[in-house]
């Protein structure tokens, strides 16, 4: 099949890639921009990967040199035999090293969370932080009640995973596009087959997701209740980042993310009008000037 | 991924499977087997003894327990008997499979606290990248993370809720929440006494007359 690569307003494909070795693992970094402007690292959300900066990152490649990581298990990046929080913490950090100097950290969604807990980790080693929606889950309630049966269905994806579990073949990239939409309409078409197009690939039986179906499971203990009191250990600034309208994934009810920001030490916030989730999908633009303002002041 | 499942002895009536302790393996069994009428298998877990390693190094307690789960899906029924963080592992199995384990021994041991009962706010998640190594040793560097998972009491009790049988050997040695917990329920029974004469308690209390 005939297949360039789609194009999308604003979307400039990275100047260049490079790798980073983490635990026995190959991670794949995006990059625009001067490599002798500070470093600035973008870490994307759940099921999304590199790519998905395609936009905002070389606006912000006008100050900064910008990469963009692929988390494990998505993207360019190698899948792992399993995967944690702390893991992909331990990934960011040894990115943040291989850099040589302090960089300015930016996520989203779970990668927003996860570079807000980066930058408690290694504080000699990051700037400040932008955290674009990614502030966890609403809590749950009774979240043990279900916890043998939770462990039950773990163990039972653990036992087919000798069989190589994959993503179900879609037989176009417009169908994987019209699946993405059908889980948040806010995206648009021309955005969604840009974004299916990098994470996903094209086999003999179809397209596949490049991510590892084996990330999707939930296990153990973990409350959305320790997200907001982990944010005390910040030692930089942060800008905490959300849309205004509601969609699939966010944002939280303000009461609840009032209360976990009120636990970041030196914080910022900024409400983008008229933005969903995808923030800075939706509204690249301004999202790129908040980021550069904050990051200049 | 590998895992290593070795049979200490055969024999007959329901098997024995036991769970080493963080940093242990199989071979830290020496006595145990004669104690136990019936087949007695010992598994490495990943990351330790003859077991593959974690590839890139994610271990957490629930991914071990699954490898008890696999041994379970090999050798049927069983009682179970766990050793430090192996007791904790052993615990999620018994619960999430109650079906299969008959009942359960918690033995003390190295990792049995992991990072206490709720997290530690003071002190951020640890230095993951300090751990790593690639010097091939008697266990995978990473495992250490399983120090410091989080072990709400709460959540070992619901999870500890289903199984049949509970005994906890207690040595005088501080235990943390989650056991205290545990040894709270209607199924549990603590003892006193060496590994032995914990296996004849348990191979006694899970017998079917």
């Amino acid at each position: 099949m005939d297949m360039t690569e789609p194009t999308f307003p604003g979307a400039i494909p990275p100047e260049r890639r490079r790798s980073v070795r983490s635990h026995s693992l190959t991670l794949n970094l995006l990059e625009w921009g001067d490599p002798g402007t500070p470093p600035l690292l973008l870490c994307h959300g759940m099921w999304d990967h590199a790519h998905s900066f395609s936009v905002l990152a070389p606006l912000l490649a006008e100050r900064f040199h910008v990469l963009a990581l692929d988390a494990r298990g998505h993207g360019d990046s190698d899948w792992a035999h399993a995967y944690t929080w702390l893991a992909d913490l331990g990934d960011i950090v040894a990115v943040l090293r291989s850099l040589g100097r302090p960089a300015q950290l930016v996520g989203h969604s779970k990668g927003g969370g996860q570079t807000t807990e980066a930058a408690c980790i290694v504080p000699e080693l990051v700037t400040k932080l932008v955290n674009i929606d990614g502030f966890g889950p609403p809590p749950m309630p009774n979240p043990y009640d279900r916890a043998p049966a939770e462990l039950a269905r773990l163990f039972d994806l653990r036992r087919g995973l000798s069989r190589r579990d994959t993503w179900r073949p879609y037989s176009s990239l417009d169908q994987l596009v019209e699946r993405r939409r059908s889980q948040n309409p806010r995206l648009s078409r021309e955005w969604l087959r840009y974004f299916s197009f990098h994470g996903a690939r094209e086999e003999a039986d179809g397209w596949r997701w490049k991510s590892d179906p084996h990330m999707a499971h939930g296990y153990g203990p973990w409350r959305p209740e320790w997200i907001g009191p982990r944010y005390a250990a910040l030692r930089c600034p942060m800008l905490a980042i959300v849309g205004s309208e509601t969609d699939t994934w966010g944002p939280l009810p303000e009461p609840i993310l009032a209360e976990r920001l009120a636990f970041v030490p030196d914080l910022e916030r900024r409400v983008v009008a008229g933005a969903g989730h995808f923030v800075h999908i939706e509204r690249p633009a301004e999202t790129a000037a908040l980021i550069l303002d904050f990051l200049e002041q | 991924m590998g895992l290593e499942l070795h049979e200490l002895k055969g024999g007959e009536g329901h098997p024995l499977l036991l769970v080493h302790a963080l940093f242990g393996s199989s071979a830290d069994w020496a006595e145990a087997p004669a104690a136990w009428p019936g087949a007695v298998c010992a598994l490495d877990m990943s990351g330790h003894g003859r077991s593959d390693w974690v590839r890139g190094g994610a271990y957490y307690p629930e991914l071990l327990a699954a490898d008890i789960d696999a041994a379970l899906a090999h050798v049927g029924p069983v009682c179970l008997a766990g050793a430090g963080f192996g007791a904790y592992a052993s615990l999620l199995v018994a619960g999430a499979r109650h079906d299969l384990v008959r009942g359960v021994l918690l033995l003390p041991g190295t990792g049995l606290a992991g990072g206490g009962p709720q997290p530690d706010f003071a002190t951020p998640s640890g230095r993951p990248d300090e751990l790593a190594a690639d010097t091939r040793g008697p266990f995978d560097p990473m495992v250490r993370t399983l120090e410091r998972d989080v072990r709400p009491p709460e959540f070992a009790v619901a999870v500890a809720r289903p199984i049949r049988r509970i005994l906890l050997l207690e040595d005088g040695d501080p235990r943390p929440p989650w056991w205290e917990a545990v040894r709270a329920l209607p199924a549990s029974e603590h003892i006193e006494g060496d590994v032995r004469s914990a296996l004849l308690h348990l191979r006694a209390a899970t017998s079917i007359v």
